[in-house]
């Protein structure tokens, strides 16, 4: 029996960066897909003719250094240098547009507030810094509070406490204040026009199971931006799915194994101790360590076990809240769909955006949905917030149509061409997010990235190192600090912890 | 408010309960003592048959079938060792290896087991049982039960038990059936004297008093209350929850908490079974660097105690009931423990203690001194780390 280093569950896009960077190190990796392609949640897939979409994502980049570290650009992956416009849509069909250039952008703005138009450029600049203050937070491993914690914890907090310092004692104060504030009074701090500040605020709702008055979406604003590197989306060249590919390639190249179709059912333990993995056909790989990419709940509760783990560990990965509320719709259009290039926005107001959330509150459908839409060519791809993975009527088995139906109506109202020039469609629910991309609850960030959940408390408090009650077994997901968002943090950050 | 309820035997205890001695236990009354003095109840446990109302006790009903697989978990003994009919004492730990609580595990059937306890424990079984297929009842209130102890109680259950009781072991149990009623025996009780527990449904709970009471009366049975139990249960060398030691799920600060090697649990542990249980990393870490407390049995010696009470012109005195209070143990002028639960040893005419040392006075043969107050005044009695238990008849396990 052939065994390894270390065996990766998952190959999204933690799960890659994770077995290149140990491949690198001279690691024996083998990489372990359930599906037929890798990437998990960063994947450009086709569902039909002509009709090939990035299935989840919009957009992303890995954080450059990993990008450098790994040689990406060698293995095809070519990012936009070019930054589209972020548009938010009006009735009158006068759309703000956030262009890439911050004075065409002020000058937007202008239109719906003098002072908000003369404060874009200050926001721009601040945005920056809290940027690097998330990448470098994200670039941290967390100490395990309250359990205290070692000498290099504490050195990784410091050089973050010094990050954060250098970028001046009132920026300082102002990141510091914005984590648990609400995207409302976020944005309320530095915009006027209720249209500015709902475009800029629905940046904090995105991908996430809060409004732009829950508490927290402060920080889930700034986390967002960071990880887009701004507010549109920036997109890959062939699609998202090529950032996988390349990771794929590095992998391969530095000699690690990927194996797709290969899903695991159980993780070996022996005496508190993880020794390999159990396939579904019921194939044993053994291994040193094992690196789980999927989230903590199904990790731990599926393939750990509960009764492997302590009591209140299992608690405590049971209070994990999910609640995913995130469905796409793809369309395949004749190209007649009117709508311009760039990262577009139904978020009109900040109480739209609120009234949107409610209804994932009270685990229903958006009538009046957050929609952010991007196209690539006869293609228009909507995110669609918010549909509640637990639904109080109905089930997604038929509630997709409606969804559907809302998106297309929501969007006709601003782009009359669209339905007629529709050839093709795709909607994936709460439900498919789970069953097809093993996100349970359908949560994008395998753990809402609330305030509860964030940094040392992620994925729950006294496990933020990567580490877990049983040896040799490490998380790498999107459920660990660093993750929430496409960056590749997790993945680079559980390779400093291995043993 | 919480109203504290009477047990099925209520009825009966209550018309024999001339002091009006009541005492709370576990939401229940119980009777302290049924006469005003003690002394008569506690010679019943040793020489005769008594009859305690035990139905205060938590009790859970575990079926299904990871029922053993929960119990190896939660437990630190090997409940797969355990056979049908068999009963385990045993203890349970939170993660940190420190206990919970203490109770017995009686295997019923292959699947069916019940545990007892001191203290609520269903949310801790339930944290516990995510991923099993098991089932967990509390069955408290609908299950009595009684104790019947002392070398004497044989003979009583032989005449009123339709099978024999001859041939059940120490710490095993059978089906039986009593006054007319199924009931569960087992070799069981907090006395460390030859003993029985009595386990039926409540509402047949008077039927089988009166059945032993009845069946009893050539053999001088008594209707016992827990004052007494708790001066045996101390010559036993047997623990209570809250008094000797404090659960780890309500302690306050982590040096009031105490893991089963503490407590002199060695026994109980399995570190040799396989898999995952509750408290494993930290007691298998325990076993390796030895604990620095242990508790441990003290005998008090009267010639130094009678020679402090002689200082002020008073013979020695001692406690009529078993006394819980920490009381301060020195050698030297420095503290290096203290005793939980001290009695008069009426049998052994002796004062004894549980005690809880540091390393290394909680060897055997140590000298010590334990505090105690001669005429309001602290002194410090000459004392002695002896082997617990400190009363063993040889008929307890015969």
């Amino acid at each position: 029996m052939k065994t390894y280093d270390t065996i990766i569950i998952g190959a999204g896009h933690n799960g890659l960066v994770a077995a290149a960077y140990l491949a690198k190190k001279g690691k024996k990796v083998l990489v372990l897909e359930r599906r037929d392609m890798v990437g998990g949640q960063v994947v450009t897939e086709s569902f039909g003719e002509n009709f090939k979409v990035d299935s989840l994502h919009a957009g992303g980049t890995l954080r450059p250094d990993i990008i450098k570290h790994l040689n990406l650009a060698s293995h095809g992956l070519v990012v936009d240098t070019v930054r589209k416009p972020f548009i938010s849509l009006q009735a009158d069909s006068k759309h703000l547009v956030f262009d890439a250039d911050p004075a065409k952008a002020a000058e937007s703005i202008k239109r719906f507030s003098e002072k908000d138009a003369a404060n874009w450029i200050p926001f721009l600049d601040f945005m920056n810094k809290v940027s690097r203050f998330v990448h470098s937070a994200n670039a941290a491993i967390m100490p395990r509070l309250p359990k205290g914690f070692n000498a290099s914890e504490g050195m990784a907090l410091a050089k973050l406490g010094i990050n954060v310092r250098m970028l001046g004692g009132k920026n300082m104060m102002r990141i510091i204040r914005g984590i648990p504030m609400t995207a409302d009074e976020f944005v309320d701090e530095w915009f006027e026009s209720d249209i500015v500040k709902a475009a800029v605020a629905s940046l904090g709702l995105h991908g996430f199971t809060l409004g732009a008055f829950g508490a927290g979406t402060g920080y889930t604003l700034m986390h967002n931006w960071a990880n887009r590197g701004g507010m549109s989306h920036v997109s890959v060249q062939g699609g998202i799915g090529k950032i996988s590919e390349a990771l794929a390639g590095a992998v391969r190249l530095l000699g690690g194994e990927i194996r797709t179709n290969a899903e695991v059912k159980k993780v070996v333990i022996k005496d508190m101790r993880a020794s390999g993995v159990v396939l579904s056909n019921g194939e044993e790989i053994s291994s040193g360590n094992v690196i789980s990419a999927a989230d903590p709940k199904h990790t731990f509760l599926s393939l750990v076990g509960a009764m492997e783990l302590p009591p209140e560990f299992v608690w405590n990965v049971q209070s994990i809240k999910m609640r995913g509320s995130v469905a796409k719709v793809h369309l395949l259009t004749d190209g007649k769909h009117g709508i311009p290039d760039g990262t577009v926005v139904v978020a009109p107001s900040i109480k739209y955006l609120e009234k949107a959330y409610d209804a994932a509150k009270y685990h229903q459908i958006s009538e009046k949905p957050y929609l952010e839409v991007t196209t690539s060519g006869n293609v228009v791809s909507i995110h669609f917030q918010f549909a509640a993975y637990k639904l109080k009527s109905g089930d997604w088995k038929t509630e997709g149509a409606k969804v559907e139906k809302i998106a297309m109506d929501t969007l006709a109202e601003y782009f009359p061409d669209l339905k007629p020039s529709i050839v093709n469609r795709k909607v994936l629910t709460p439900l498919d997010l789970e069953t097809t991309y093993g996100l349970t609850e359908g949560d994008l960030n395998h753990g809402q990235l609330m305030l509860d959940q964030f940094m040392f408390m992620r994925p729950i408090p006294g496990w933020s190192n990567h580490r877990t009650p049983i040896d040799n077994l490490y998380l790498c997901g999107s459920g660990v600090h660093g993750g929430g968002g496409v960056s590749g943090a997790s993945g680079r950050n559980v390779v400093k912890v291995l043993k | 408010m919480q109203q504290l309820r009477n047990t099925p035997f209520h009825e009966r205890t209550s018309a024999l309960c001339q002091p009006q001695n009541w005492r709370k236990w576990a939401g229940y009354y119980v009777v302290g003592s049924y006469e005003h003095t003690i002394d008569r109840e506690y010679w019943a446990i040793r020489n005769s048959a008594a009859l305690i109302d035990v139905t205060p006790l938590m009790k859970y009903m575990i079926k299904g079938k990871d029922a053993a697989n929960l119990l190896d978990r939660v437990t630190t003994r090997n409940i797969h060792k355990m056979s049908v009919g068999q009963v385990y004492y045993t203890a349970w730990c939170d993660d940190e290896g420190k206990m919970i609580d203490d109770g017995t595990v009686a295997r019923l059937d292959e699947t069916t087991f019940r545990l007892t306890s001191a203290e609520p424990n269903l949310r801790w079984l339930m944290m516990n049982a995510v991923g099993f297929d098991v089932h967990i009842s509390e069955v408290s209130d609908s299950v009595a039960s009684l104790s019947l102890q002392g070398p004497n109680s044989r003979s009583v259950l032989k005449r009123v038990c339709e099978s024999d009781v001859e041939g059940l072991k120490y710490f095993r149990l059978m089906k039986n059936k009593l006054g007319g009623v199924e009931v569960t025996i087992s070799r069981t009780g907090y006395t460390g004297d030859l003993g029985y527990e009595i386990w039926m449904e409540a509402k047949d709970a008077l039927k089988v008093w009166d059945a032993l009471m009845e069946a009893g009366q050539d053999y001088g049975i008594t209707p016992v209350g827990i004052l007494a139990l708790d001066m045996t249960r101390v010559e036993a060398g047997l623990f209570m929850l809250d008094v000797d030691y404090t659960s780890a799920s309500h302690a306050w600060i982590e040096a009031q908490k105490s893991s089963p090697f503490e407590l002199g649990l060695d026994w109980t542990v399995a570190l040799d079974k396989p898999g995952y249980f509750v408290g494993r990393k930290a007691l298998e870490k325990e076993k390796k660097e030895g604990s620095s407390w242990k508790m441990v049995g003290i005998e008090i010696d009267w010639v130094g105690m009678e020679a402090l009470y002689a200082e002020v012109g008073l013979p020695p005195q001692v406690p009529g009931t078993a006394v819980r209070a920490s009381m301060p143990i020195m050698v030297g002028n420095v503290q290096v423990g203290y005793a939980s639960t001290a009695s008069w040893s009426p049998l052994l005419k002796k004062y004894i203690a549980l005690a809880h040392l540091e390393k290394p006075y909680y060897e055997l043969g140590t000298d010590v001194r334990m505090e105690i107050t001669v005429e309001h005044h602290r002194k410090h009695a000459p004392a002695k780390v002896v082997k617990l238990p400190f009363y063993e008849p040889e008929w307890k396990k015969k």
